[in-house]
């Protein structure tokens, strides 16, 4: 009655791999997937060997130089102060990865599991939760950062918190809605048939099967945290001159883009860079963690 | 006139280009139509039955589909050299098709009427008023009472029989000489299955139709069938006359799946001792479901009926069966059981202990001894869980089975299951429908419950999967002593499986009784009707 060849030997079966095996040897044939993952390997591993590598310093000027194009000494040009545009991207990548990387992983644990939980008891949970976040969308983002500015200070914690409050709304959205069409699916009813525990349903049966969209909006919300930075460094929280970050050198770039248009160029082509590779290596894990997506 | 060949399909070779390399739909089948004859094309889901039909009138998507040889002489013309144009000069008007599911076919938001009259502006000459009448006159014709007032209303207002009267109504507009019926009884309860198919006999007749009916149902097809083809995998298994194919057939294929057509009684009955005390016992059940109308300031909150007090007892040992068609609540019974849904008043006691007066952290404990089976074995399983995470979970979290034992205990429910201890680590979607169900199957014994509850479990299966499956339930209960609450709306799959049947309508018990008994002397109307809706053999 079976259909299925037996080609695989026992050995190797009854080893057998779990999901996150599986996933890594899914996502290893990927090239795009690998090529994003490497580079963005890359960036950290730079990003974090900054103060030792980086040719210059980053906050000493060199008035007389003023905005040089790119040359032997100054590989990306200099800025309007003389200051190495290498060395402030080199720089600048500690901030905005950071900022990034962590402000997103906390928009995302938020969202997930509010919106998990939410979607799964509904009822009047499931109301109470989801006004709470149509509340928070409703408040002003700006006034809300002046507000935490006013009263904490300007700090990297802060610039944190303020962008992961915000950013988990939509995650939460998100979760909600395809939990609500997971929960229906009877494999959800027959985990709950066999007595699991709430806690145990949500985290093994419907968080592994939302993340397929979760992982996508992860790498869309990375890029566009980056850019939220450097609002936020506008209005005086986050990072101060002469600390630089990819959000600040590319709207400093945006002002003077006529006259030395490669103080925008560069930092803009390492964000795309970066958002790009992100964007294969988000397509890469969802197909990757679907085991579905692939047949091997 | 009888003799007269409409269709003559020879060779024909469909293939599907897939990533995975290629396969064939449809290999070499060659057959012909004559006016005035009911083909039968018979075959397990695969078979590619639909798609020689559908090729015919170049409704497959290409690619990925190719049609690499073959010819299908209609009227002396080639259909399959027509371009798209000339194509739709013949469906539709002199060949129509009838899907099966009457709900997606038809257009939501369209009226009845706006659709029937598209079909006759588009291939007759006719004026508005004119396309009115005739439409207005096809469905009197196909037994829709108040024909004029109902042809202004929308699909949705419409039942499942009713919508595949219309689509049948709206196939017959342009006096089509050729009729393909797709399944068309399949989505449909049984009772309305049989008036379905009497109105196609009916209409075949009158209008001298040719038709092709595609079924998987071997009973179906020789009630409607002159000749039958029977295939399999692209290919055509056998052909001759319906009634030589069911008296003898010649090919070892037909025969297994005449055999998987359960006219039989249940082979050993389940010793059940009704001097013990019922291992589950609903009484007065009631189940509803609150629908809300109105605005904001005149809301009313109606319930309508899932269960209405409905009383039964599940002695140990046995299988109880619970029949009725869609919309009769014995899904809602099962699943208030154990608490998916919610019952408004009533008992269900479980070994004594009203589940209904547990809170949720209490009824935990007792899950272990009710386990489900679900009608859908693709949406059942975990896809993103190994079969042997999706059998172990339970075991562990009940602490059963230890780390170090787990997959021995794993291993012995593969085996009871009758499948390949080596597919541990593979995921749901690499199986077969009939394989997902063994392994739900697995998943509900493991726990060694001492209730299942079996909805529909193999109403999604092909005919001679369906059969082995069956088999598989009554060893297990056998061998591990389990009472079962089988729900199904197959009479001859309750006749071969329980030992006593409840008989549900519209949220009512409306006969209880012996399998036997209630087979051979039905008492309630409604069960006759149901009976009577079983395709003999």
């Amino acid at each position: 009655m079976s259909n299925i060849t037996h080609t695989s030997n026992i050995a190797n079966v009854e080893k057998g791999r779990s999901l996150t095996q599986d996933a890594v040897a899914r996502l290893r044939k990927n090239r795009m997937a690998m090529i994003g993952f490497y580079f963005l390997l890359g960036l950290v591993v730079i990003a974090i060997l900054t103060p030792w590598i980086a040719p210059y310093s980053y906050e000493e000027q060199n008035l007389a130089l003023g905005a040089s194009a790119p040359s032997a000494q100054h590989w990306l040009g200099t800025d309007i102060l003389g200051r190495d545009q290498l060395t402030r991207i080199m720089y600048g990548s500690r901030i905005s990865l950071m900022v990034g990387f962590i402000a997103t992983a906390v928009a995302l644990t938020i969202g997930v599991l509010w919106g998990a939980i939410a979607g799964f008891v509904g009822g009047r949970t499931d109301a109470f939760m989801m006004r709470t976040v149509d509340a928070l969308y409703a408040l002003p983002f700006t006034i809300f950062i002046i507000l935490l500015t006013v009263v904490f200070g300007s700090s990297m914690l802060l610039l944190f918190l303020a962008i992961g409050a915000v950013e988990w709304l939509t995650m939460a959205r998100i979760v909600r809605g395809q939990v609500l069409t997971i929960k229906r699916q009877e494999f959800v009813e027959a985990a709950v048939s066999m007595g699991l525990s709430p806690w145990r349903i949500i985290s093994r049966h419907l968080i592994p099967n939302v993340l397929g969209p979760v992982i996508v909006y992860t790498t869309l919300t990375i890029p566009s945290v980056i850019l939220l930075e450097s609002f936020l460094s506008f209005l005086g929280l986050g990072i101060q001159p002469p600390a630089s970050s990819w959000g600040s050198l590319i709207s400093n770039g945006v002002e003077t883009m006529e006259e030395y248009p490669w103080l925008l160029f560069f930092p803009g082509l390492v964000l795309t860079i970066t958002l790009f590779s992100l964007n294969f290596l988000g397509d890469g894990l969802r197909d990757a963690l679907d085991p579905r997506a692939s047949k091997d | 006139m009888n003799s007269e060949t409409l269709l003559n399909v020879e060779n024909l070779r469909v293939v599907f280009n897939t990533r995975n390399g290629q396969t064939v739909a449809v290999e070499n089948l060659s057959f012909s139509l004559h006016a005035g004859k009911v083909l039968g094309i018979v075959g397990e889901s695969g078979s590619g039955k639909s798609v020689a039909c559908y090729s015919l009138l170049g409704l497959i998507p290409t690619p990925p589909g190719k049609i690499e040889s073959g010819s299908a002489l209609f009227r002396g013309r080639d259909l399959l050299q027509m371009d798209e144009r000339e194509l739709q000069q013949v469906r539709g008007n002199k060949i129509a098709m009838i899907f099966q599911d009457p709900m997606t076919c038809l257009n939501p938001y369209m009226r009845i009427s706006d659709q029937l009259i598209e079909v006759l502006l588009q291939h007759k000459k006719v004026d508005k008023k004119g396309a009115r009448a005739k439409a207005i006159a096809s469905l009197v014709e196909v037994g829709i009472s108040d024909a004029e007032k109902r042809i202004n209303e929308y699909p949705h207002q419409f039942s499942g029989g009713m919508r595949q009267r219309v689509m049948i109504a709206m196939a017959l507009l342009a006096e089509p000489e050729i009729l393909i019926a797709d399944e068309p009884t399949t989505a449909l309860d049984v009772t309305v299955q049989a008036q379905i198919l009497a109105l196609i006999k009916n209409l075949q007749k009158s209008h001298n139709l040719a038709v092709i009916f595609i079924t998987h149902d071997l009973g179906v097809a020789l009630q409607m069938a002159d000749d039958v083809l029977v295939m399999e995998k692209g290919r055509l298994v056998e052909k001759g006359g319906a009634e030589t194919i069911f008296t003898s057939p010649s090919e070892p294929y037909t025969k297994k799946l005449l055999s998987a057509v359960l006219t039989t009684a249940k082979p050993v009955p389940s010793a059940v001792s009704e001097t013990e005390s019922p291992l589950l016992e609903i009484k007065q059940l009631r189940v509803g479901y609150a629908s809300q109308a109105g605005g904001i300031f005149n809301r009313t909150t109606t319930f309508a009926r899932g269960v209405d007090e409905v009383s039964i007892s599940v002695y140990p040992g046995e299988i109880l069966g619970i029949v009725g068609e869609s919309g009769s609540g014995k899904s809602t019974l099962g699943r208030s059981v154990i608490r998916l849904v919610h019952a408004q008043s009533g008992e269900i006691l479980f070994n004594g202990n009203n589940l209904l007066a547990l809170s949720l952290g209490d009824m935990n404990p007792v899950r272990r001894d009710i386990q489900m089976i679900f009608q859908d074995p693709y949406a059942s399983l975990n896809p993103r869980m190994t079969v042997f995470d999706t059998l172990a979970e339970p075991l562990l979290f009940h602490g059963v089975a230890t780390r170090d034992n787990v997959l021995d205990r794993v291993n012995e429910l593969m085996d009871d299951v009758g499948l390949d201890r080596q597919f541990i680590r593979k995921y749901p979607h690499e199986f077969s429908g009939g394989q997902r169900q063994r392994i739900a199957i697995a998943r509900a014994i493991a726990l060694k419950p001492k209730l299942i509850i079996a909805d529909e479990p193999v109403s999604a299966l092909d005919v001679t999967i369906r059969a082995q499956i069956l088999a598989l339930l009554l060893e297990l209960t056998q061998k591990h002593n389990l009472t079962m609450l089988f729900i199904s709306h197959d009479m001859s799959v309750v006749r071969y499986l329980c030992d006593r049947v409840v008989v549900m309508q519209k949220g009512k018990l409306v006969e209880e009784g012996n399998t036997e008994e209630l087979f051979s002397s039905p008492k309630q109307e409604y069960t006759q009707q149901l009976l009577a809706a079983i395709p003999k053999l």
